[in-house]
């Protein structure tokens, strides 16, 4: 019984990356990046690349979100600051249709058909954990995403970067008062947001098959654990991911019919009983 | 004024004509054009009108399209089952409305998108009722239903064209009044500043609600006209990518003005049609598209030219 | 060879000698006919699913069905006309699909169409066709309710089939498994219409031949699953001995390695997957493919060892540098079927090869087949085999195939329900 919570704990690793880099970007820029699963699936392309032209798992992980976060930086340098002026729906639309391409590139790169890298040996492992298997690479995932909440946490808290990340999250006028530089900062959380997500990518790259359009997919989960848990809230983002995993395993166990609802089911009673998410600030 | 109404009467007219000089396929290109446009027009009097941009328009859309295929399977007269479809519409988003207006915004937003997704999923699921996956099929073109002598049959692709457009048109007549109306008056005042709105004696939460109703209800009608065209609806109607649509329509065509949702109907269906033509990478030209229209053209086709005047984001 | 019905001899001697030659010509079931003065060109529209995680499914169909014509062509195309088949993405999506249907036949002129993945795509433009007036062949959709519903019950005799429907996951599977040492089955599957029925009428099918099997847990997962880990978790928890799956395409392969991970196939006897055949799940998911495991397809390159099925491969091996898989074969049949058809009516109208089809003998790569009067289905068998990792070819292989009559799995009219 708290073997499939551990099961749906991991699984919610890739969600919370992908969800952490979503929440940073609106946090300090106030954009919906819809373009975000995009830049996932980007991630596991690039790595699958990396890891058939370097045959190194860990050099893939190292280079894939590498180079997904110098597209993030063309998306946001290129386009994305143009429409920061413009209403939010026109910021959405931009990221909408970077998807689109996206999803077009990648099949024209890689071809339509799905691509299933195999599974490096040292990894494939498992662990007796009472009287179920679990894989080592289940373990890993989240030693993982522990590790990069712990790393966040102590970069925004910590750091002096952070704390520039954190003042103008919670008041851009004021952080601009005291000489923040807002189009800098902006670049600077793009490629990090970027980043998570292609590091997502690239570690679902050994164990799922991989192909264009799944992004999609992880987006709109992504978006329900971020509302969730709270918009701009980094730390909502990482209790929203888990509570979506737990549901997920739990729901499967007691209340399968419900397996497509679920998510949602959630965030929408959320919002009735706290209108901004569990962890989210109070607007205007 | 009356060139408004000039404009108008010129649509109608081209539109009332296109069984007459088009071929079959134009006529049904036409007509996803008219029932998307009208969507688009549900979802800009939230979106242009009040400023919420509602991502669930399709549970309301696939609400009507189911309502009215059961009805038409019952066997109920054709009118009366595209009517009730669309008021059972509505009263799916008087239910939902009560959670929804409660919130701005991207929550907003949000909810509208997870409440779109329930129903799809309550529609994939309940099989019994709704068909599951595989949809319900062998929905019939019943007999209009009108009394006596005006009980026309539909079956003919072009009667049913001159009769989905007849209502759509009627929707968008009633929908431009209601938009010059005090109550597109409140709407707009909410869009700009809803505190003053509410300062001035406006009922904020009760006017949002009631478009809220309106949007829901229209979009219903989209839907249960879509019901008897293919003679088959499916899950997909409910999915957030439907939903996405009228959103994507709205913002081609321009927000600000009321030509502009069914203008960017037009448009996305027709530019879709054209594109598949020549390529299979319709997304990739789409999205380039997109781009182009979101970097240069801000206010939409229509509102190309007029600065936005569109509600800045509080910072 | 015989010569065919309206064929010069002359015409007849220089087809069969180039083909004796071997100069390498397509060599077209039967020789070249002779112009039959129909409309030039035939047009064929065909829809599938070339966007999104299915996508190579539409790129298989589209190379079969290409072979198809430029063979036929080659030929002098049907009754001495020139074929044309035009291609587009049904998107998996009923209004895009029937869009797609009204857009071959009313606007491009269309004279027949195939293909069709989603089986709800599949009911909906079934149920168009008789107000246009044409053809379909569905050469993936699986539904029972396409040839039982449709064509059986209701009559829409446009509609037919040539692949085999969810019977081979349903019904072939359970006659696998009833020789199996396994009494506990668990069942990781799609979560919609396909996945539940293939289930239900495994159990009903299973339960039948051997009574005191047990069904001990089930879990479907919905459209556009990455992770079956919970799924996967979930399952094992129950013990079972055998897990049955109808899951396809990438997600068929995820689940695999994710099952390989959670050592699924050390701790069960058997491990069947009804569409674990396909060439795009062979070669995805390629050395991870675990020995044993039960699979199977609409179609299997390697059977039956026919002169007709070698000539196939070694064609779409040189044409497209690839092993044909399923989908590629159904939509060369479809083509080929509407060749034989419209020569055997001596026309392109509706009516005329409605009837031509219905009862039509076919020798396909698949094998020999017909197509039932009855519900326009094409009857063929396909196997069943363990895989096994040949050093001979670049991707698993199966072996150990069982073959059943088409008489032991094809449901016939009139059609009684699924229990279960």
């Amino acid at each position: 019984m708290l073997f499939q919570g551990l099961v749906g704990l991991s699984e919610a690793m890739y969600l919370w990356l992908v969800a952490a880099g979503l929440s940073l970007i609106f946090g300090v820029m106030r954009v919906l990046n819809f373009a975000h699963g995009s830049l996932y699936m980007l991630g596991a392309y690039f790595a699958w690349v990396a890891f058939r032209v370097s045959g190194s798992f860990w050099v893939a992980l190292l280079a894939g979100p590498l180079v997904v976060a110098a597209v993030g930086w063309a998306m946001e340098f290129g386009f994305l600051r143009r429409v920061y002026s413009a209403p939010e729906a026109f910021q959405l639309l931009l990221t909408f249709a970077f998807v689109l391409i996206l999803d077009d590139a990648v099949k024209l790169v890689f071809g339509p058909v799905y691509q299933s890298p195999p599974t490096p040996a040292a990894l494939s492992g498992a662990v007796l954990i009472g009287h179920s298997v679990l894989p080592t690479y289940h373990l890993f995932i989240l030693g993982v995403g522990a590790l990069v909440g712990l790393g966040l946490w102590v970069f925004l808290e910590k750091t002096s970067f952070g704390l520039v990340i954190r003042a103008t999250a919670a008041d851009r006028e004021m952080a601009r008062a005291l000489g923040v530089r807002a189009s800098r900062l902006f670049t600077w959380v793009f490629i990090l947001g970027a980043w998570l997500a292609g590091l997502g990518g690239a570690l679902s790259m050994p164990v799922r098959a991989i192909s264009p359009g799944m992004g999609e997919l992880i987006i709109i989960e992504a978006f329900v654990v971020v509302v969730l848990g709270g918009l701009g809230s980094l730390r909502g983002a990482f209790v929203g991911s888990l509570l979506i995993g737990l549901l997920h395993a739990y729901g499967l166990l007691f209340m399968p019919v419900f397996e497509l609802a679920l998510g949602y089911m959630a965030m929408a009673l959320v919002l009735i009983v706290r209108p901004w998410g569990l962890f989210g600030i109070r607007e205007g | 004024m009356r060139a408004r109404l000039a404009a108008g009467a010129v649509l109608a007219v081209v539109v009332l004509l296109v069984p007459a000089i088009a071929g079959p396929f134009l006529r049904y290109l036409v007509l996803n054009m008219l029932l998307l446009a009208l969507l688009a027009l549900s979802f800009n009097l939230l979106f242009g009108m009040t400023g919420l941009l509602s991502f669930g328009q399709g549970a309301f859309y696939a609400g009507g399209a189911y309502s009215a295929a059961l009805l038409l399977r019952a066997g109920v007269p054709l009118l009366w089952s595209i009517l009730l479809g669309a008021l059972a519409a509505a009263a799916l988003a008087a239910v939902l409305g009560a959670f929804c207006v409660r919130h701005t915004r991207i929550y907003f937003s949000m909810l509208t998108l997870a409440f779109g997704m329930l129903v799809y999923a309550v529609v994939w699921k309940w099989t019994a009722v709704t068909g599951g996956d595989d949809g319900l099929i062998g929905i019939p073109r019943a007999r209009i239903g009108l009394p006596g002598p005006l009980d026309f049959s539909l079956d003919s692709p072009a009667r049913y064209y001159l009769f989905a457009a007849v209502l759509v048109l009627l929707s968008m007549a009633v929908l431009h009044r209601l938009s010059a109306s005090p109550l597109g008056l409140a709407l707009r005042a909410i869009r700009e500043n809803a505190e003053r709105a509410e300062f001035s004696g406006v009922p904020v939460r009760r006017t949002i609600y009631i478009a809220f109703v309106t949007a829901g209800l229209f979009a219903g009608l989209s839907g249960a006209l879509l019901a008897p065209l293919e003679q088959t609806v499916s899950p997909s109607t409910a999915h957030w990518t439907k939903s996405a649509e009228p959103v994507m329509a709205t913002l081609i065509g321009g927000p600000l003005s009321f030509l502009g949702p069914i203008l960017g109907a037009v448009v996305y269906l027709g530019l879709k049609e054209i594109i598949v033509r020549f390529t299979e990478y319709w997304l990739l030209v789409f999205g380039l598209v997109l781009l182009a229209m979101v970097l240069v053209f801000r206010g939409g086709l229509v509102g190309a030219a007029s600065r936005l005047r569109m509600p800045r984001r509080r910072t | 060879m015989a010569p065919r019905r309206g064929t010069t001899r002359r015409r007849f001697l220089k087809s069969t000698g180039l083909a004796l030659a071997g100069l390498g010509l397509p060599r077209a079931i039967g020789a070249a006919t002779a112009d039959l003065k129909l409309k030039k060109p035939i047009k064929i529209g065909c829809q599938t699913i070339l966007s999104g995680p299915l996508g190579g499914y539409g790129e298989f169909m589209r190379k079969g069905a290409t072979l198809a014509m430029e063979e036929i062509n080659a030929q002098g195309g049907i009754g001495g006309s020139p074929i044309e088949i035009s291609f587009r993405d049904e998107e998996l999506k009923v209004d895009v699909g029937v869009k797609n249907a009204r857009y071959f036949v009313e606007d491009w002129g269309a004279d027949f169409l195939i293909g069709i993945d989603s089986s709800a795509v599949a009911l909906a433009v079934g149920e168009i066709m008789p107000s246009l007036n044409r053809i379909l062949i569905v050469t993936h959709g699986a539904t029972e309710k396409y040839n039982e519903d449709l064509v059986f019950k209701r009559h829409v005799r446009q509609c037919f089939r040539v692949c085999v429907p969810v019977y081979q996951d349903g019904i072939a599977s359970a006659l696998v498994a009833k020789d199996l040492p396994v009494k506990r089955w668990a069942t990781i599957s799609p979560d919609y219409e396909y996945g539940h029925t293939s289930w239900r009428m495994f159990r009903a099918y299973l339960k039948r031949f051997k009574p005191d099997v047990e069904f001990v847990g089930e879990s479907f997962a919905k459209f556009g699953t990455v992770d079956f880990s919970s799924h996967i978790s979930k399952v094992m928890g129950l013990s079972p001995e055998g897990i049955f799956s109808t899951e396809w395409g990438g997600e068929a392969v995820t689940m695999v390695k994710q099952a390989k991970l959670f050592k699924v196939f050390e701790q069960t006897k058997a491990f069947m997957i009804g569409m674990g055949a396909a060439m795009d799940v062979l070669q995805g998911l390629g050395a991870d493919y675990p020995d044993g495991v039960w699979a199977s397809g609409r179609y299997y390159f390697g059977y039956p060892d026919s002169a007709e099925n070698k000539r196939f491969n070694e064609a779409f091996r040189k044409r497209w540098d690839t092993y044909p898989s399923y989908p590629s074969e159904t939509a060369y049949t479809a083509v080929q079927a509407l060749k034989k058809a419209v020569e055997k009516a001596r026309s392109v109208e509706t009516e005329k090869v409605i009837e031509a089809l219905e009862g039509l003998e076919l020798d396909r790569p698949a094998g020999k087949c017909v197509i039932r009067k009855e519900d326009h289905q094409a009857v063929y068998a396909v196997p069943w085999g363990q895989i096994r990792h040949d050093p001979k070819f670049p991707m698993p292989t199966l072996t150990n195939l069982k073959v059943f009559t088409t008489d032991e799995y094809y449901r016939k009219p009139p059609f009684a329900p699924v229990e279960g």
